[in-house]
């Protein structure tokens, strides 16, 4: 009797595992709804959920699931409607009609009319609120005037070809009015929209949680269903180590992480039971600039020189495994009017070398390094932890070891990001790599204006090349302004083939953006405008 | 456990008649400790590259506007100059005030007191397990002959060796992935206390386990023991009623520094498991540059080392009888 009982016990229980195999997993495709969702995010966790405070990635992540924009773009980069059904640009560009839905109401009840946007507009606009990322958007925004309660009329000083691609953006969407009213810091906890769920709790450090609204009437166009979500709550966790991420998943404990490693990648794509969704972000590729404002870099040829000798395909393979594409435009892959020149970046050491000597580095010391007047080829690199993976530093590795060759010596500095900006606001840098997310190609504009190079009072400034070229500023204010589709393609065309041919930046892939999903889960997209996790057509199978 | 603490502490004091001037001392240099971690802190934090009006304004690289920069620092009155800043935030923290974190928006204390719980649980489960693996280990390889002593020794080496988050990532992978046993990130309940518990006890385990088996072989040799022996005391009351207290001695002693080790390890093990606490709350508030928040922290922690080092006296005295015969 002893020995028996173990034995029944091993063998009900093998039984049990027998019987759970054998009923094979749900395979029906009917979205069903019920459940929780548990998303486990690497991104650093908001200090404020209400992405008009600041702005910035991981506000937008969460702040898909229970804000809306006014509208939105759908996979081939076309705006489609969302709370705003249609709109009309005055003739002269100065002013846009937005005719707004007539039936959605925010979760506290409030109605979503024309001065529920002017009301959100004001609180972009205003400096107490600290926006950023939606301030800059709205730059050129003068006005905003309720016409009727379904109309609002934004009303420019100059007029804006990327106002649709700015709106289109979470950090710019409708949150309610009599909401917004609270303090600050309520509205950072609990912000309200009228999206699919509602932030229920924020426990800090550990996760967020959100409920269902079942009153939920106001899908963006391209959303496979109407009505409210299928998932009845989302549990929104913070996991900022990407190993335990990854095992978290594979264990089941979550059900969706991002931020996903190459590594974490490539296993899941050889489990049978996970999914992986490669959504890169809009805006700018990934790329390391050249600042060309100080020596060596002053210099074309040394630009050349350096991106000729950097052998970045053989580094991009081995370390990211297929996981990421090389990039040859300053613009992510999603972007329309993204254009491209392979040719101009082939890996040359002998013409790296051709080039060097032209520019007068012709001697070389003991070490390898060439010199010129006494001076060794040096290169600073700030590196931002925060912001490069650990496979993209190690890439930077590699080609400080293939650049080293041509006679560059590159000093990689990691970073944390506070230091890193504080290095960046110094000017004391030849190389930096830093992401930029923004809809639509005016993220040229932001990143090689001469206006860029100038710091804001923060001492920030994004034009890291520091390209000071009258020819390539007229060409992107011209682009900005145009209302002509065709026009204002060519006018970037022309301005990317300057920024490229001028050899200002290395472009690397696009701006990693990968979702791992457990077995569970269905129906899953990222949202085209920024590429966040849209839940509201995702359900569970048992 | 109280009444013989207060019976070991106070004789000295009681004997002497100079009871007031040591407790002054001991005051005195409790605040003296604290004022200069929270000046060192201060600058420190406030010198690297870095600008809190940013950290206000949602992180460093948020671009904020120069209104919205101006404003904030009008606010925090980081217009100041820094010794001003300085002169104003010691004042306030003499007289209890820990101000408020410019990232999360709330009182420090408020912050402070709901990470406290789950890292100071965290830091003695993980100091109860290192101090049963280090007696286990040294007791067994003392009774079982000098190849035992050899390995328990080895293991000793190599578990104070090992980094927490290789050891964390390596529980992780065997218990979780693997085998499917444990949860490989936190989860309520104590099941989710396994993995950071191992992780932080085992390398603790090592250092006390080290320090241990050298006094227990010191005492094994010693007269005392041969004196007991001679009594006729049994080998296992010889072991448990003199060499292990004769061990637990620099054991206590180590048991602050192990305090601040369990903390900064907190750090990592908290970020690698998902957990809230203290040591996930101070990275984020160092990267963040958030000043209030990260002295805040510091100060708890330094209070905790003092409070730990001020404990370890009195069990010194407690365990060690030459404390209270007034010899040492």
């Amino acid at each position: 009797m002893k020995r028996l009982f173990p034995t029944l016990v091993g063998i009900a229980s093998v039984a049990i595992l027998v019987a759970g195999c054998s009923t094979a997993p749900a395979t029906s495709t009917a979205p069903h709804s019920g459940g929780t969702l548990v998303y486990a995010t690497g991104d650093a966790e908001p200090t404020c959920l209400d992405p008009h405070v600041g702005g910035n990635y991981p506000q937008a992540l969460v702040a898909t699931q229970y804000l809306e924009s006014l509208v939105s773009k759908d996979a081939k980069g076309a705006i489609i409607p969302w709370l705003a059904t249609k709109w009309k640009e005055s003739t002269d560009g100065l002013s846009w009609d937005f005719t707004l839905r007539n039936n959605v109401k925010f979760t506290d009840g409030t109605t979503f009319d024309a001065n529920a946007v002017v009301a959100n507009i004001a609180h972009l606009q205003d400096p107490t609120t600290g926006s950023s990322t939606g301030y800059l958007a709205l730059a050129k925004v003068s006005k905003v005037t309720a016409v009727d309660a379904h109309t609002a009329r934004i009303t420019l000083s100059s007029p804006d070809s990327a106002l649709l691609d700015s709106l289109s953006q979470p950090w710019l969407d409708m949150e309610s009015p009599k909401a917004l009213k609270r303090s600050q810091d309520v509205n950072c906890e609990s912000p309200v929209g009228t999206g699919p769920f509602i932030v229920k709790r924020w426990d800090r450090q550990q996760s967020i949680t959100l409920v269902r609204n079942d009153n939920y009437n106001s899908p963006p166009a391209d959303a496979a269903h109407t009505g409210p979500a299928y998932l009845k709550s989302i549990d929104w966790r913070f996991l900022p180590d990407s190993a335990s991420r990854y095992a978290a998943l594979q264990a089941g404990t979550v059900d969706v992480i991002d931020n996903a490693q190459p590594d974490a990648i490539v296993s899941a794509e050889k489990t049978k039971s996970l999914k992986h969704v490669d959504a890169p972000r809009p805006g700018a590729s990934d790329r390391i600039e050249l600042n060309s404002s100080i020596a060596p870099f002053n210099d074309k040829r040394v630009r050349e020189a350096f991106i000729r000798s950097a052998s970045v395909n053989a580094g991009i393979k081995t370390l990211f495994f297929g996981t990421a594409k090389r990039s040859y435009s300053a613009l992510s892959s999603v972007e329309a009017l993204g254009y491209s020149e392979p040719a101009l970046f082939g890996y040359d050491q002998k013409q790296a070398a051709a080039l060097l000597d032209e520019a007068g580095w012709t001697q070389t010391n003991a070490e390898g390094y060439r010199v010129k007047d006494g001076k060794v080829l040096e290169l600073n690199f700030p590196v931002s932890t925060n912001q490069s993976i650990p496979a993209e530093q190690s890439l930077f590795e590699q080609l400080q070891a293939s650049a080293k060759q041509a006679g560059f010596k590159v000093d990689l500095h990691p970073l944390d990001l506070a230091s890193w900006y504080g290095a960046l606001g110094k000017n004391d840098y030849n190389l930096v790599s830093a992401p930029y997310t923004k809809v639509g190609p005016d993220v040229l504009r932001i990143l090689f204006d001469s206006d860029g190079t100038v710091p804001a009072p923060s001492g920030y400034f994004a034009n890291h090349s520091q390209v000071k070229d009258p020819a390539l500023d007229e060409l992107l204010v011209k682009a900005s302004e145009s209302s002509s589709p065709t026009e204002r393609a060519a006018l970037y065309k022309n301005a990317q083939k300057i920024v490229l041919a001028g050899y200002y930046i290395l472009p690397l892939y696009d701006q990693q953006n990968h979702y791992l999903l457990g077995s569970k889960v269905n129906g899953f997209r990222a949202l085209p405008s920024v590429s966040t996790p849209e839940l509201y057509d995702t359900w569970l199978s048992h | 456990m109280v009444e013989p603490l207060i019976e070991a502490a106070m004789p000295a004091a009681r004997t002497s008649g100079r009871w007031l001037p040591w407790l002054v001392a001991r005051v005195g240099g409790i605040v003296f400790v604290l004022w200069a971690v929270a000046t060192v802190t201060f600058f420190a934090i406030r010198l690297i590259p870095g600008d809190p009006a940013e950290a206000i304004l949602g992180g460093p690289g948020s671009q904020a506007s120069a209104e919205a920069l101006a404003h904030a620092r009008t606010e925090y009155g980081l217009d100041k100059p820094l010794v001003v800043q300085y002169l104003v935030y010691i004042a306030r923290l003499a007289r209890g005030d820990l101000g408020q974190s410019y990232s999360l928006h709330k009182s420090v204390i408020d912050v402070i007191v709901e990470n406290i719980g789950g890292t100071l649980l965290l830091a003695l489960l993980s100091l109860a397990l290192g101090s049963l693996i280090a007696t286990t280990l040294s007791a067994w390889s003392m009774h079982s002959g000098r190849l035992a002593a050899g390995v328990g020794s080895v293991l000793e080496i190599v578990a104070a060796a090992v980094p927490h988050f290789w050891l964390a990532i390596s529980l992780i992978l065997v218990f979780s992935t693997t085998l499917g046993w444990l949860p490989p990130v936190s989860v309520p309940g104590a099941v989710g206390y396994v993995l950071p518990v191992v992780t932080l006890g085992v390398p603790l385990a090592g250092f006390l386990g080290q320090v241990m088996r050298d006094s227990m072989l010191d005492a094994m040799a010693s007269p005392f023991v041969l004196a007991a022996r001679a009594r006729g005391e049994s080998e296992s009351g010889l072991f448990w009623r003199h060499v292990l207290r004769h061990a637990a001695i620099p054991a206590i002693g180590i048991a602050g520094w192990a305090f601040g080790s369990l903390i900064s390890g907190a750090v990592i093990v908290e970020t690698i498991f998902a957990r809230a606490g203290l040591g996930r709350t101070l990275l984020s508030a160092v990267q963040l540059r958030d000043v209030p928040l990260v002295v805040g922290v510091v100060l708890v922690v330094a209070l905790g080392y003092i409070v730990m080092t001020t404990l370890t006296d009195l069990a010194d005295r407690l365990v060690d009888p030459r404390h209270r015969r007034g010899h040492a």
